[in-house]
């Protein structure tokens, strides 16, 4: 009479436990099946307090000249970066025509240079470089003190 | 297999640019379609929330002057205006002095400086002793057998600049060449003449004064060039450099 009554209890909870778990189980896999939702994008949904009317500017209507104006400098505009686009590509064309030339003397002197010429250069990507800017750099600046806070919001799926 | 023997005595050479520091000056017709731009940005845009406190404070005086001395609002209480705020702006922006574009060496024309141009590319010249003449030319060293050309235009730099030097070579491959034969005096049927083969690489220490510089060097933009180099191997230079 002693030895079954603890054999009872293992069973019992046992088999709780086994009916709990399987619940959780299923909830689980409910949960993993609905589609995830989608993390909006921020840039693309504008503000309500930038719909409201009021913020719309109230300009003068541009006249003749002022159109023909803008019209004739986008032609020349145009053109401008058509000659500078045209530029660039003859500049890369000579210059890949100058390194075609000079692998090929290499190649007419020694076989092993030009092979050690043409391997590929591991060290060499990635190459960061800050661009310049408008005025070059104060000697002896001290810029002013602050704290920048990100407030950008993180999504998760 | 004996390989015949080669004619040509082999050079590397190494054409170090220091970078523009800063932007160039627009041409006249990107400035006027940076204006064009602005202003129909401008035209197409809504007001700001500083623009929108800007009119209502403007409102707000103009009805105060109209009905007379309307006083809702408490007159001990100083609000901050808008308009005092964008002047407050404006004072401080011209109380900084930012560093001029035209440098000193760029007055004195000093050529040895790195601090001049600082809106195009500058390339390393120095003179050296070639046969029996003293020339201008990129900095290179005889390939020595052992080492890949690259190799000897690191040598060339570095036997010119010391070893603190901080530059990144663009890639394993000779950018440009240039053959010449010796005068008849010195021509053997060993040495027919030499091919000086140009490799590029970009300076990234802006400052230079770890370097023993021996010798004479400048440094010079290619609109320069043409002052010190000699016509054929300034043609083949010219090749390999964008301005």
């Amino acid at each position: 009479p002693c030895r079954a009554q603890p054999k009872k209890k293992k069973k019992v909870d046992v088999k709780r436990e086994q009916a709990q778990k399987d619940r959780m189980k299923k909830k689980i896999k409910k949960l993993e099946k609905a589609a995830p939702e989608m993390i909006p994008i921020e840039d693309f949904i504008t503000p309500l307090k930038y719909s409201d009317s009021k913020r719309v500017r109230s300009l003068p209507p541009l006249s003749f000249e002022e159109t023909e104006r803008r019209v004739l400098l986008m032609k020349k505009w145009c053109l401008f970066k058509q000659k500078q686009d045209k530029a660039e590509k003859k500049a890369i064309q000579t210059l890949v025509e100058a390194q075609q030339e000079a692998l090929k003397e290499l190649r007419l002197e020694s076989e092993e240079l030009y092979q050690a010429a043409i391997r590929r250069d591991e060290g060499l990507f990635p190459f960061e470089r800050e661009g310049p800017n408008y005025t070059p750099p104060l000697p002896g600046y001290d810029p002013p003190e602050g704290k920048c806070v990100d407030i950008t919001k993180v999504y998760t799926q | 297999a004996a390989s015949a023997p080669r004619p040509w005595r082999l050079f590397g050479a190494m054409c170090l640019l220091r970078l523009p520091r800063i932007t160039q000056p627009l041409a006249k017709e990107e400035e006027e379609m940076a204006a064009l731009t602005e202003q129909i940005e401008m035209e197409k845009s809504h007001y700001s929330d500083h623009e929108m406190r800007k009119l209502e404070e403007e409102e707000q005086l103009r009805r105060r002057k109209e009905s007379t001395y309307d006083d809702d609002e408490a007159p001990g209480k100083t609000v901050i205006m808008a308009q005092d705020l964008e002047d407050k702006w404006e004072q401080k922006l011209l109380q900084f002095q930012a560093a001029p574009r035209v440098t000193d060496a760029d007055k004195n024309n000093n050529r040895t400086s790195l601090n001049r141009k600082l809106d195009s590319n500058l390339m390393l010249l120095v003179k050296q002793k070639v046969g029996n003449q003293e020339l201008w030319l990129l900095p290179q060293a005889e390939w020595q057998p052992g080492e890949t050309l690259r190799g000897t235009a690191e040598r060339a730099m570095a036997a010119f600049l010391g070893d603190h030097i901080q530059a990144k070579i663009l890639g394993n491959a000779p950018y440009g060449i240039y053959k010449y034969k010796f005068p008849r005096a010195i021509r053997t049927a060993d040495h027919l003449g030499a091919k000086v083969f140009f490799f590029k690489a970009f300076l990234q220490s802006s400052d230079l004064s770890q370097a023993e510089l021996k010798e004479d060097y400048l440094w010079v933009t290619k609109d320069e060039l043409g002052d010190y180099l000699k016509s054929e191997y300034l043609k083949k230079v010219n090749r390999f450099l964008l301005d």
